[in-house]
């Protein structure tokens, strides 16, 4: 569904990703691991088209260099990590801005029922509905953020590419996001990559992981056989004893002693 | 919006009818309704009311409308591909283009050819688009992105640059200087038809190319990047729009010199009331800033009379601290 092979990339100068390759199939949640600079964000840019990039990338079984802008944001759609927003756009309108690339272009050619129907399945997917005619501008950052992932939604690609989508949610909706872009993943043939920095959401999420340093990986599989003790390594932190002590304090809490 | 079009007409009528002259509200429609419809007068207006509503009033009211609808479009239009709420067409160098091709002219004082009186304006639009084409086009040699603080930065250079050229023209010739300044200033007075004829399409056109692309605009305003991740062909569009907005900019410049102030607070203004959807606010923002031009000019031209205050002066004047009443009027409701 996705192909990426030797890719390499960068902004002038030496290239952030060096020779990277790796597929992703329908149904499958990727989760890019991998220290800050380690080219992630990058990667996603290039993925999508967004940034010049030396190497080949399949999108459906199309080359993505040879796709117009609109073509390729009909099949893969990039949330970014937030911007601010300056300009008062109601929630409702700023989704509907996700139906760009489906949408005819012209005086006349407005939104058709089709498009209206999958605005609000996004926006009730996200647990945005209630916030449909509020102005953008008003809303908090964790409101924002599930707007622009109902627009993300709304775009109704084969692949969405996502950058750090859980900044800015507070627990219970980084748990939904999660179950969410599963369940999205699942229906029909679609996938999804995404960067997420925390480990426990990222092996709850993925069932592909690819972890990155200095613009190589240096993993690529199946979660459920991922070499966990490699993100210690390449973190240079002890994540097993950072589990541990903090699965202490959830047992220690949960037990009777301390309930007394 | 249908508020927004009457008050329009109120202001376009109330334009017509005060002056040295006052014309009653009435007799003003009347005398309109005569010339465009050809409905019947009666007799008991004054025989010298109509030749001075059509021929003096009419044109310069219409003059100062379509300017102010021009100016405001641009505005709204910048301030949405450049994805920055200060932006204006003058921030793309249409001033200074357009200053120093009318400097040119004046201090010259070639004769028009063919083209008559319509010299000065024909070379100074010409000035002033090929500056924005200078523009985008350094900013796109320098940034293959193209990205807005490139647009921004060679367009204030470059302004700068003519600018200088322009004072330089004005002070080596010192018996110009005065009428390179007063075009500067800008003005609605002597106004003919002729040129409300060229303006009144160009403007139509414009807007039209504008609602054409508003959805383009809607999602610009959230940045390049998403843009394109939406699906927007970026560098196409914002050639196509900074394009039109010069030649918009530029015809209006270019008949009444340099008028400030409504390009930068009119889509401020109309965003309050009407959101920020594109189809919304173009025509809103075309109707505020005609509004806006004709009262400003009625101003210019009763306030001292017989003198006219210059209208730029007016705009800054008025529009000031209207804007930052409603700036900050906005923010402590925050």
């Amino acid at each position: 569904m996705l192909q990426v092979e030797h890719l390499r990339c960068g902004y002038g100068g030496e290239p952030v990703i060096k020779d990277l390759s790796f597929s992703v199939a329908p149904g499958d949640r990727l989760c890019v691991l991998g220290p800050n600079g380690c080219g992630k964000t990058t990667l996603l840019r290039a993925v999508s088209g967004l940034l010049p990039a030396q190497g080949k990338v399949t999108v459906c079984g199309e080359a993505l260099s040879k796709l117009s802008r609109k073509k390729s944001a009909q099949k893969i759609a990039l949330m970014s990590q937030m911007s601010s927003v300056y300009f008062s756009y109601t929630v409702y309108e700023t989704v509907m801005l996700g139906r760009y690339a489906h949408m005819r272009q012209g005086l006349l050619a407005g939104e058709r029922e089709e498009d209206r129907k999958l605005v609000l399945e996004s926006l009730r997917r996200t647990g945005t509905l209630e916030l449909k005619d509020k102005l953008i501008t008003e809303l908090s950052g964790g409101q924002l953020q599930r707007v622009f992932l109902a627009r993300t939604f709304a775009q109704d690609p084969q692949i969405i590419l996502l950058d750090e989508p859980t900044n800015h949610l507070d627990l219970k909706y980084q748990l939904q996001l999660v179950e969410d872009l599963k369940d999205w993943a699942r229906q029909g043939e679609r996938c999804v990559v995404g960067v997420l920095h925390d480990i426990n959401l990222a092996l709850a999420f993925a069932n592909q992981i690819l972890l990155l340093d200095e613009g190589r990986a240096v993993a690529f599989g199946k979660a459920e056989e991922f070499d966990l003790s490699l993100i210690s390594q390449i973190y240079h932190v002890d994540v097993e004893q950072y589990m541990r002590s903090s699965f202490q304090r959830w047992e220690h809490a949960s037990s009777p002693q301390a309930k007394l | 919006m249908a508020f927004l079009a009457l008050l329009a007409l109120g202001a376009v009528v109330l334009g017509i009818g005060v002056g040295s002259v006052f014309i009653p509200p009435a007799d003003t429609c009347r005398i309109i309704l005569n010339r465009l419809f050809g409905v019947s007068l009666p007799e008991s207006i004054d025989p010298v009311y109509p030749g001075l509503v059509t021929e003096m009033r009419m044109p310069r009211v219409f003059m100062a409308f379509l300017t102010g609808a021009a100016m405001s479009l641009g505005g709204t239009v910048m301030q949405s591909v450049l994805k920055n709420p200060l932006a204006s067409p003058y921030g793309l160098g249409i001033s200074a283009g357009a200053g120093l091709g009318a400097a040119l002219v004046i201090v010259t004082g070639i004769s028009g050819g063919i083209l008559g009186a319509f010299l000065l304006p024909a070379v100074s639009l010409l000035f002033a688009v090929v500056t924005v084409v200078l523009v985008i086009g350094i900013s796109a040699r320098l940034d293959r992105g193209m990205s807005n603080t490139t647009i921004i930065l060679i367009g204030m250079v470059l302004s700068l640059f003519l600018n200088a050229l322009m004072s330089m023209l004005a002070t080596s010739s010192p018996e110009h200087a005065q009428r390179i300044n007063l075009w500067q200033l800008g003005s609605f007075s002597m106004k003919e038809w002729r040129q409300v004829q060229i303006l009144l399409p160009v403007v139509l056109l414009c807007l039209a190319v504008f609602l054409f692309c508003a959805r383009e605009m809607d999602v610009m305003t959230f940045g390049e990047e998403q843009a394109e991740a939406l699906g927007v062909n970026l560098k196409v569009l914002k050639w196509v729009l900074t394009g039109t907005v010069a030649v918009l900019t530029g015809s209006a410049v270019a008949f009444v010199g340099i008028i400030g102030f409504v390009d930068l607070i009119a889509p401020h203004v109309v965003r309050k009331f009407f959101g920020s959807s594109h189809r919304r606010i173009l025509p809103a923002s075309a109707l505020f800033g005609g509004t806006f031009m004709v009262l400003c000019d009625l101003a210019a031209r009763t306030l001292v009379p017989p003198k006219e205050i210059p209208i730029g002066a007016i705009t800054a004047l008025l529009g000031a601290p209207f804007f930052l009443y409603l700036y900050f009027a906005g923010r402590r409701r925050r």
